[in-house]
């Protein structure tokens, strides 16, 4: 029931000309979660976006937000927070003056609005720098200054797409910071369209995955992550008189192990069947081991991380 | 429910939010201020020129107001093209219009706000215009008739010029484009005042003076303030300014309610 989910969308599909877009998108959220939507450059995470945000129409499909049918555009305006990708921002005002003209356009009164600038100032780290001309301001403020504009009408659901662009690790990691808090203190649903993998791992709820305009994975990380049958590497070391008999006791099995070239330190490599989970990989490893009497100088797992899938999926689709 | 839908009964419509952001980014900010300081170093150096003409007798003292009067209006009417042009593509080449499209206002509210901003041009220019008036044509009583014609002229010119920047800057991909199309369409409407008097007075000509809402305007003009007709007598010239501004401010309603982020949409 639309009621209950801040994202519903169904069979969303848009061309540019001859070119392919956006093939067909079917997706749910439910309201309080953070949507990672991921996707290589061009794949259409953009025109997602823009669609939903009610900037672009689209060729065929439906969707709501916060409950609101795209029939409504404006009132889904009003229920929606957008940080545009490589948003420009007017030179000649002061973050202040910008968002509290954005606030009264939201239907704030000028005092409320300028009100909620302030605050909003705060919240983003920039009450220091709110009555400072936007041209004086670095990438990140801007940004900082971007998220604060896109929470003017107190949202239900918030898109950001592409936040951390062009941001240092420092500035990366007070932005991820901020949109954690826009979901958690502001109780606003979150589309986060990034390429940074590592922290959708950590901060988003679910995942979208999106090539060439296609869905190529969708669920929770851990479900994307199973599904994507990622490629899974161990390495294991042994010591040097006991590399050859840790090759024999996986020759038998479904895993493959091979001696890396500088076995001299004793180490091997072994490569997982595709699709095998974290626990069944560590477990069937040291099993392995166990019984042939080889004792684990140190084991690493590798793979199984969202960015395994990412790339699996995304080259699998190409 | 939202802060902002509890507040809805005291919001102001958008289009008078936005209008006030222009005007303080154009006035105080932008470029309103030195455009006004050269238009009036031109209607000095114009009033200068036709009052030494006027003292040498080689113009009447109408003729000089009507004279002045024209620069005024066609160069407000200039400012005002100037402004139109530049208020959508030029926040889209800025990339600042999504964040303008994402605001719960129809595009017509945002698009009306600009205009009135440009139109402002024109009220500050004709309000410039009235000493140097004032000073070329008192003491023979045709100061009340041109203030009078020219709020009326160059009020129509300056809304057809208005429409026809708004709606090309809301087509036009970049703010280069925009200001072309405008630039050249204007000097496409000042051609027929370099015809040659044959071909004005043969009925092609005459019919072309008439729709062509410049040379029509500029016409009434010189009719009311130097002639001394009477506005009804002349009010034929006012049909093509007329039908030009409702058309032109149409065309910008409905290119705006088309209103796109343009051509950089694509992801």
């Amino acid at each position: 029931m639309s009621g209950l989910l801040a994202l519903e969308v169904r069979g969303l599909r848009k061309s540019y000309g001859d070119a392919l877009a956006l093939e067909s998108l079917d997706l749910e959220l439910g309201a309080g979660h953070i949507l990672g939507f991921l996707g290589p450059n061009g794949a259409g995470k953009t025109t997602v976006v823009r669609i939903l945000s009610t900037i672009l129409r689209p060729d065929a499909g439906w969707f709501a937000v916060a409950g609101v049918p795209n029939s409504r555009p404006q009132d889904i305006r009003r229920r929606i927070g957008v940080l545009p990708e490589s948003a420009g921002y007017p030179r000649g005002q002061t973050g202040e003056e910008w968002l509290t003209y954005h606030a009264q356009l939201f239907g704030r009164p000028r005092s409320s609005a300028r009100g909620t600038a302030r605050r909003l100032l705060g919240e983003v780290g920039l009450a220091e720098r709110g009555r400072s001309l936007i041209s004086g301001y670095s990438r990140g403020m801007r940004q900082r200054l971007g998220i604060a504009r896109s929470l003017v009408n107190d949202p239900e659901v918030v898109f950001l797409d592409e936040p951390t662009l062009g941001l240092d690790p420092v500035g990366q990691v007070q932005m991820l910071r901020l949109i954690s808090s826009i979901a958690h203190e502001h109780g606003a649903t979150v589309v986060l369209s990034t390429h940074l993998l590592g922290e959708v791992e950590n901060l988003c709820d679910a995942v979208l995955i999106l090539s060439r305009g296609r869905v190529v994975a969708q669920g929770t990380v851990t479900e994307v992550v199973h599904r994507a049958a990622a490629p899974r590497e161990a390495l294991v070391q042994v010591s040097t008189q006991l590399v050859e008999r840790t090759l024999r006791a996986f020759s038998s099995g479904a895993i493959a192990a091979e001696a890396l070239a500088n076995g001299a330190q004793g180490e091997v490599r072994l490569i997982m069947p595709a699709g095998m989970s974290s626990a069944v990989a560590a477990t069937s490893v040291m099993a392995c081991l166990l019984n042939a009497d080889v004792p684990v100088l140190s084991f690493r797992l590798e793979g199984g991380r969202l960015s395994d899938a990412f790339l699996a999926v995304t080259e699998a689709s190409s | 429910m939202t802060a902002a839908s509890a507040e809805v009964g005291t919001r102001r419509p958008p289009w008078t939010v936005v209008a006030g952001r222009e005007l303080r980014d154009l006035w105080l900010g932008g470029r309103g201020l030195p455009l006004m300081v050269v238009y009036a170093l031109l209607l000095s150096v114009t009033s200068y020129l036709v009052a030494s003409n006027q003292a040498l007798n080689f113009l009447e003292q109408r003729e000089a107001v009507s004279l002045t009067l024209q620069v005024a209006v066609a160069v407000g009417g200039l400012l005002v093209l100037l402004g139109a042009a530049d208020a959508v593509s030029g926040e889209r080449e800025r990339a600042t219009l999504e964040s303008l499209l994402l605001v719960p206002a129809s595009r017509r509210q945002l698009v009306l706000g600009k205009a009135v901003a440009a139109m402002s041009l024109w009220i500050a220019a004709f309000v410039v215009a009235m000493p140097y008036l004032w000073y070329l044509g008192h003491g023979v009583g045709v100061v009340t008739s041109a203030v009078f014609s020219g709020l009326v002229v160059g009020t129509l010119l300056a809304l057809f010029l208005a429409g026809f920047g708004m709606f090309t800057s809301t087509l036009a991909g970049s703010n280069r484009l925009s200001l072309s199309v405008c630039l050249l369409g204007l000097l496409a409407l000042y051609a027929p005042t370099q015809m040659p008097s044959g071909v004005q007075n043969a009925w092609v000509g005459d019919l072309l003076l008439h729709v062509d809402p410049f040379t029509a305007g500029l016409h009434f003009l010189g009719a009311v303030i130097v002639n001394g007709h009477s506005f009804g007598a002349e009010a034929s010239w006012l049909i093509g300014p007329l039908v030009a501004a409702v058309v032109a401010v149409a065309a910008a309603l409905a290119a705006a309610g088309q209103l796109t982020l343009g051509s950089g949409d694509r992801s």
